[in-house]
Formats: C-alpha cells, structure tokens, sequence
C-alpha cells in the first residue's frame, strides 16, 4: 500500500464491488444495422451498475469461428464513447472483440444524470461515498462482467485499454489480462493541479479556489482513486503510456505507478505524436494477442508510413 | 524533405451551380433571427486574471447556442479576439490560454455538443449522417450557421475591437473555421489545424476511420441513397468555401493523420484565396498536426503579428 493511501482503501473498494454484485446486469442486447459489416456485427447493450444505474456500451463482434482476443475500452474522459476511439481504423474489428464502454453521465448514459464536461471530475468529490468516479469505477467493471459472458471471447486475451480508468478496472477486475493506460486524471492529483492551469485538472483548481475549505476532504477523496495505490493489485501484464520525457506525467513521474504493478510491464514515454505513440500501442497489443499482421489492421495513413 | 506523396493529391469536389444561393438563403433566414446574447458570470471557472461567462445566443431554426466566453480581467483598452469551435467528439474548452494573452476568446458549444443539446442531439455517431441526403436539413446546416453567429457575438461586446478578429481550431473546428472565414471578413487572420470537412467524398476513399467512415456506414446500409448523399455534401464541404477565404491563413497538417487524411489538407491549401496562406506539414505526426509541439508558438505569434501588431488594427 503506497503511503498516504486511505487505512480502508480496501474496505472502501470491495464494498463498492459487493454494492455492485447485488444488481444483476440485466444485459439488454440490441443489433445496429447500421455499424455492421461484413467482417463484424454491431450491438448496442444496456447494463444496471450500482446505483442502480443503467450503463450503455458499444459490441462489436468479429465474424468467424472463434474465440477471438478483446479490447475493452474503458470511458476516457470526454462526453462521447463512440464504438472504438476516433481515428481507429474499422478493420479493427475483424480480429478483436471490441467493447465501448458509456458509463454513467455519458452520451448514451446521460438519463437521468447528464455529466458536465468540464465538471465530471469534481461531482460529488467532498466524499469517497459520493465521488461520482466511484460508480465510473464500478461501470467499468460491470462492463468487463458483461464482456465475459460472451461465448465468442478468449478469456486469455482480455485488454482494458483508456486512461486511469484502465487501470483501475484492472486493479478491481482479476479478468483483465491485458492492459494499456494513459493516465491522466489520477496521479498525485492534487499536487499535480497545483502545477496546471490546463483541464481537466484546472477542475479542481477551480472548486478549491471556490471552496477552499474542503481542500481536505478533495484530497482524502482522490486518494482512493491514486493509481499508486491500485498498482500492487494490477496483475495484468500492462503498457503504461507516459507523457513526453520532461512533461509533468513523463515516465519518471509515473514511475511510482508503473514500479508497483503486480505483472509485466512496459512504459512507453510519448514522442508527442498520436501517429508514433498509437502505431506503439496497436502493435504492442497485437503482439501480446498472436495477431501477427497488425498493419492490416491499421489505419490507412499509418499503414502506408509503416510499410517497409 | 522530398515532396510528400500526398501532395499530389487532386480532389474530385466539384461546387454545386446554385452553391451560392444557397448560403445566402440561409444567410437570410439566419440574419432574421435575433441574435439575443446573454452572458452570465461564472464564479467556479474565473480566476484571478480572467473572467469567465456562460454565454449564449440563438442560432438557425432558434436553437439556443450555448459557449464560453473569456476576457482578461482589467482590461483598459479594446481587445482583439479570437473564436474557436470543438471538434468532432470533444466539448468546446474554456479559452483562459486566450484571455491570458490578452485576447476575448468565444468558445461555442455549437448545436448537439453539452449545454445546445437540448433542441439538436443527432448522436456522436450519427452527426456526420445526419439528414445526410436533404441538404435543407443537413446537420451541418445548423452548425455552420452557429459558428457565423460566433462572430456576431462578438461583435456584440463593447470590449471587443471589430477591427481584430481571428478564428482558430483543429479538425472539425478547422472547418467551422474556414466556412467561417469565408462567409465573415470581418475575420482578420485564421489559423487551423488537421482540417476536417474538407473534401467528405475524397476522404471517405482516403480512410476508413471515424468520423468519416460513418459515411461508409450509412452508403453500406443505404446504397440506393449514394446519389443522394454525393449531391448534398458538397454544399457543405469546406473546398467549396476555400476560395472565398481573403485573410492571412495557416494550415497545420499531420502527414500520418489517420482521422482527416493530409491529401485533404493539401487541397484546401490549393483552394484556400488568401494570397498570404501557408501549409506546415509535419512528417510523422498524426491528427495532432504538431500542435503539440513547435506548432503552438508559431500560432501564437500568428496572431500576436495579425491582431496584435499595428498590421492588424482597423
């Protein structure tokens, strides 16, 4: 347990997990037409989170005999989730299962409670009872729950891929084999805001400007959602996307995080470039998942720099 | 660095004969509508430098506009400003980085992002298709007509100095940039990046990725609709309002872009009228388009040169 990490860090989390297993998922699971293709089938799928809240994601199953490897995106923090993240290429999913997951205030999950973007990061953070991010985490890993069920999966090859929400999920969910993280959010959050004037975590400089008695109770709040204190319970075998070298989440700063991990680990520092740093990622999970021809996969621009 | 292949990339958009009428009709239909601006302090996200208002206006078919307004706090003098839009999927930022460098900054929350949802939601996906085959009802009709109303806003506040107005952004904002720029020359100098919505037919060949391919999606389902949606686009692609740009323009493009490919950069660079207009291209960068790196610098002193020398006063 990193220092500073709440003496019931794992009493708050695995009562957070025992709220949500007394809600069935209730999995609704409605084809669209519309985001199919000859090499996948789209599905829209409704689940209850704690709460009870009812959550949204985006399936996608390849066609073909199974079982195939999955990529389980966890809600990055923006208001959409489309099917996979902007800019990936369709192909995509013809070799993977893929999940997409709206959680709580997102499009898709937006009634009753629709989030605010900036804003998400401060609802309800006075408490770690009400800390919006606590029913988040535990959207994230009702979706991993649903994604298991599906008889078309490998359970061999299960990647959470986002922000802190990856790992995270990857911390309260053992299923998790794979992970790929870019944190963002929850990393010595307080002191890193102190640093900014940039959101999301201008966010919180703003509500402790407002409201700066309640400093304390923000940080007792994050602590139990600090990536360091998640680390020793990550057993999947994870790709840490750090910022650029010198940038204030480089992979020195992040080394609190990535040294903690229970499994394997690699840490990428970004070279600035969604090209270079995406073309990374898809060829690290391919690899981990036996896919050997990972340009056919990618994006058209990327593939065509990649060739040989 | 030898010519990049992309470069010599030829677009297949063609502008519609009636393009012009119809723009001015929507124009006419928009100037009818009172702008109506309300703007209302906002505690929670000002600070000690820069005041920040919610903001709103109203917009074509009256849908209520909602945005981010910035000033820095104290100012004596008229400030210059700048307008930006959110891209595709993002929500528009609070532009206190403007404010900070002595700009009034409008961000507008154009129809369908959070806060001008409530009268247009079409769906992230789902935008992109939006009445896709009626180009009265496009949705991107509404959006453009939003981003015009930007610049009326602005024009709107007293602190405002209407000879200093530029307009920035990247990928979808880009596009609300140019068509902006095109149709306003009240705007003195623009400065985008990795421009989306440009060249909609030429990209959906290009790349197979979102946004765009959520044209390949609609044409696979609805394949007798393809005459249709080829007739509609091009009244809203931003190469048919290129060459009405005058002011001085940058473009920043990534060459491994894989959202808005850089083919389409480049030939919005060739249609683009402005005599003082210049394309960087940055080998190995993707949708970024350097932003993140040298790129901010050379913008801001863009602007600082456009809107803040004496070149750029009225």
């Amino acid at each position: 347990m990193m220092a500073g990490a709440p003496g019931d860090f794992g009493s708050y989390w695995q009562a957070t997990l025992d709220a949500l297993a007394a809600y069935p998922a209730a999995a609704q699971i409605e084809p669209i037409p519309l985001r199919t293709t000859a090499f996948a089938t789209m599905y829209g799928v409704h689940l209850t989170s704690i709460g009870p809240y009812r959550i949204f994601a985006y399936l996608s199953i390849p066609t073909g005999k199974g079982p195939f490897p999955a990529i389980y995106y966890a809600p990055r923090y923006q208001s959409v989730m489309q099917p996979a993240p902007q800019g990936t290429a369709s192909l995509q999913r013809s070799r993977y299962i893929t999940l997409a997951l709206a959680a709580r205030g997102y499009r898709n999950a937006d009634k009753p409670y629709a989030a605010s973007f900036p804003g998400l990061l401060t609802e309800g953070i006075d408490s770690g009872g009400t800390y919006i991010f606590r029913g988040i985490a535990a959207d994230c890993v009702r979706g991993l729950d649903f994604l298991l069920t599906r008889p078309e999966l490998d359970p061999r090859r299960v990647v959470v891929a986002g922000n802190d929400m990856a790992l995270i999920t990857a911390a309260l969910h053992p299923s998790a084999t794979h992970a790929v993280a870019t944190p963002e959010l929850f990393h010595d959050t307080l002191a890193r805001a102190a640093k900014t004037a940039a959101y999301p975590l201008e966010e919180i400089n703003d509500y402790l400007r407002l409201y700066p008695e309640r400093r304390e109770a923000v940080g007792r709040t994050l602590s139990y959602f600090d990536l360091r204190a998640f680390a020793p319970r990550v057993r999947a075998a994870t790709l840490i996307m750090a910022g650029a070298k010198g940038s204030a989440l480089d992979a020195r700063a992040l080394s609190p995080v990535s040294d903690g991990l229970e499994g394997a680990v690699t840490v990428r520092e970004s070279e600035r470039s969604s090209y270079k740093d995406g073309l990374f990622a898809e060829s690290w999970i391919a690899a981990q998942c036996g896919i050997g021809d990972v340009r056919s996969i990618l994006p058209e621009a990327w593939a065509k720099a990649a060739s040989p | 660095m030898p010519e990049p292949a992309q470069r010599r990339f030829r677009s297949k958009v063609r502008k519609p004969k009636d393009f012009d009428d119809y723009w001015n009709d929507v124009r006419t239909r928009l100037e009818a509508i009172p702008l109506a601006p309300e703007m209302a302090p906002d505690p929670l996200r000002s600070t000690e430098d820069v005041e920040v208002f919610q903001s709103s206006y109203t917009s074509l078919d009256d849908v209520r506009i909602a945005g981010w307004y910035c000033r820095p706090r104290g100012a004596a003098a008229k400030l210059p400003a700048i307008l930006t839009f959110p891209g595709y999927q993002s929500e528009p930022a609070i532009p206190k980085d403007l404010a900070r460098k002595g700009y009034a900054a409008l961000s507008v929350a154009v129809r369908g992002k959070l806060r001008s949802n409530g009268q247009f939601n079409p769906g992230y996906p789902g935008l992109m298709t939006h009445n896709i085959i009626d180009r009265h009802t496009y949705g991107y009709r509404g959006l453009f007509a939003d981003a015009w109303r930007g610049v009326d806003f602005l024009l709107s506040r007293p602190e405002v100095d209407p000879g200093r107005i530029g307009i920035t952004g990247q990928s979808q904002a880009a596009g609300l940039s140019v068509v902006t720029a095109a149709v306003r020359p009240v705007i003195k100098a623009a400065a985008i990046g990795a421009p989306f919505l440009c060249g909609f037919l030429d990209a959906i060949a290009l790349t197979r990725t979102t946004p765009y391919d959520e044209i390949n999606d609609y044409l696979r389902m609805y394949p007798e609709h393809r005459d249709a949606v080829e007739e509609t686009l091009p009244y809203f692609d931003c190469l048919n309002f290129a060459g009405k740009v005058a002011c001085p323009i940058i473009v920043n493009a990534g060459l491994q872009d894989n959202i808005a490919p850089a083919e389409t950069a480049y030939a919005l660079i060739d249609r683009l009228g402005s005599a003082d207009k210049r394309l960087y291209a940055y080998d190995g960068q993707g949708h970024e388009a350097g932003r993140d790196g040298p790129h901010r610098a050379i913008v801001d002193e863009f602007f600082a040169r456009h809107l803040q020398g004496t070149e750029g006063k009225a």
